[in-house]
């Protein structure tokens, strides 16, 4: 093997997007290192892979969805709350969660086919057969490092989600300042008890208070920055039912609650489907 | 009736933030919650405008649904695991029913957070059960006759999610994924958006043909009364009626399905006036 032409591997203007290069990971197989080029290679074509999935719809439509969930129920659930900086705090948490969350779930599937094709094309193009890298490495490869991609998504979109959620809530900031400015009232958001008899009928434990959240009603919103994003590490989904059975008795109790819960959403479902008979 | 809710103790563990997504008993108080209010829910006239309007449930229940994506891809849902989001999908189907909360769920989008559940192929009972429960919030929000409802859906990519349950999935999900089409096609935009173009019309069009040979197989008189339904609206427009006249599956016209039919004179019905159209020139 001789040396890779550094023309095929770097196109003008194309320098690493993102700091990504030591997380990069590689099988443990002599073609990397007879090859050292090889690491730039599969660098260049998750580094491409990303670029592709970045500027298609699916970050911003992360990000759009997100934010629209987020501005509705934080105003709901910030109606009394006078501090626009707890507001602005909660929206951020929520907004860069559940953008970041959807991120990685709508970009997992296009990220790997980009990275696949963009790896073959790159190994091809440098004169690499199949015989050297076969189709399987690639595929090792590119599921090495899909995680990998996806954060990087996940961060895309996290950021992009704070300047639109600011953007949303930002006359909700702005008139509790001006009410703070003008009066020394408790604050109320007027649009929320217009729109419906319900927020001011309920009672007391699940009202919100008149002067703001409380710590532990905070603490709901705290709760995004604490979820963990890694899969559970016992999977017992793929495990064959029988398998299963044998193995854990437990697992026997919950098998009976399961159905029971979708029979009962179903039931309407069914009702409705007969409805239409 | 709403005092005898928070005299309820899950109830209340539900809705106290300090059981949201906690290590430990707070989590545990919260998983227990939403199987108590899961189960009761029909029980209570109100409890989906409770539900919307007392503080942080809704954030809660969104939690509980971004949780499992990770699950979601390489498929890894534990029953156990989606045991917990089908308890809380059903308290969304709860809000999706209710006439004083069906539009503000869809002003904050919920729905679409329930897509990726929808796009899962994983043929496990834990993630059947996800896959099902998940229609049936989709499958409230349609039964409802809202044109609100049908805007919305036809602004996302619900079509051809269902579209795909609709070829593989089980029975039950392809009753429930085809019921929602159905309702689309019964709108007159949801009509005229699918056959607006030649590719949407196209894309019903082969799944439901597709479902017609399945269903020579494996007969089902509930899908099968679903799927004429289909071809008979199809058939209220102009120009997929024309379209219809070349490509309605052969099954449909041959007396194929007169025995599993035989009992089911409304479908039976259903289908002949459905062929009587398509005769006729429009």
């Amino acid at each position: 093997p001789g040396t890779l032409a550094a023309a095929n591997l770097t196109q003008p203007g194309e320098d690493s997007l993102y700091p990504i290069s030591v997380y990069i990971q590689l099988p443990n197989l002599p073609i990397f290192n007879l090859q050292p080029s090889m690491k730039r290679i599969v660098h260049i074509a998750i580094d491409r892979a990303i670029r592709e999935v970045i500027v298609s719809p699916v970050v911003e439509r992360s990000v759009a969805i997100a934010g629209i969930a987020t501005r509705e129920l934080i105003i709901k659930d910030f109606a009394l709350e006078p501090n626009e900086d707890k507001m602005r705090k909660a929206a951020h948490l929520m907004a860069q969660n559940l953008a970041g969350s959807l991120a990685i779930v709508s970009s997992r599937d296009p990220l790997r086919v980009g990275m696949i094709t963009q790896l073959q094309n790159l190994l091809r193009q440098n004169g690499i057969t199949e015989q050297s890298v076969s189709e399987q490495v690639v595929f090792t490869i590119v599921a090495d490092n899909l995680d990998l991609a996806c954060s990087v998504m996940e961060r895309a979109a996290a950021e992009k989600s704070i300047a639109e959620i600011d953007e949303e809530l930002g006359p909700a900031y702005l008139n509790r300042r001006k009410h703070r400015e003008r009066s020394s009232q408790l604050y109320y958001d007027v649009s929320v008890y217009a729109a419906s008899r319900y927020p001011s009928s309920l009672p007391e434990p699940l009202r919100l208070k008149p002067n703001g959240l409380t710590a532990s009603q905070f603490r709901v919103y705290e709760d995004f920055s604490r979820m963990t994003r890694v899969a559970p590490e016992a999977t017992v989904a793929d495990v064959p039912d029988r398998e299963l059975k044998s193995r854990d008795n437990s697992l026997l109790q919950m098998e009976d609650v399961v159905p029971q819960i979708v029979t009962q959403a179903m039931e309407k479902m069914e009702v409705a489907i007969s409805e239409l008979e | 009736l709403i005092l005898d809710l928070t005299a309820s103790p899950s109830f209340g563990a539900a809705v106290q933030p300090g059981a949201a997504g906690q290590s430990g008993a707070g989590a545990d108080r919260r998983e227990a919650a939403l199987v108590e209010l899961s189960k009761k829910r029909e029980t209570y006239e109100d409890l989906a405008p409770i539900l919307w309007h007392s503080f942080g449930v809704m954030t809660a229940l969104l939690q509980e649904i971004v949780l499992v994506y990770p699950c979601l891809s390489p498929p890894s849902l534990s029953n156990q695991a989606s045991n917990r989001v089908c308890n809380a999908l059903a308290l969304l189907q709860c809000v999706a029913s209710h006439q004083d909360t069906r539009a503000l769920f869809l002003n904050a989008d919920i729905p679409l957070f329930l897509y990726p559940f929808l796009n899962t192929t994983s043929k496990t009972r834990a993630f059947e059960y996800l896959r099902l429960t998940s229609l049936g919030v989709i499958g409230a929000l349609v039964k409802s006759d809202n044109s609100e409802v049908i805007n919305f859906l036809l602004s996302t990519e619900i079509i051809p999610l269902c579209l795909r349950i609709m070829e593989s999935g089980s029975e039950l999900s392809k009753t429930v994924a085809i019921f929602i089409v159905q309702k689309i096609l019964l709108d007159e935009m949801g009509l005229a958006y699918i056959c607006q173009t030649y590719e949407r019309f196209y894309a019903v069009g082969t799944v439901l043909s597709n479902m017609v040979l399945q269903l020579v197989e494996a007969p089902s008189v509930r899908l099968l009364k679903h799927v004429v339904r289909c071809y008979q609206r199809l058939g209220d427009n102009p120009r997929a009626k024309e379209a219809l006249r070349q490509c309605l599956p052969e099954p449909l016209r041959d007396n194929t399905f007169a025995g599993v039919l035989k009992d089911d004179l409304t479908t039976k019905r259903c289908l002949g006036s459905l062929l009587v159209n398509l005769s006729e020139s429009s």
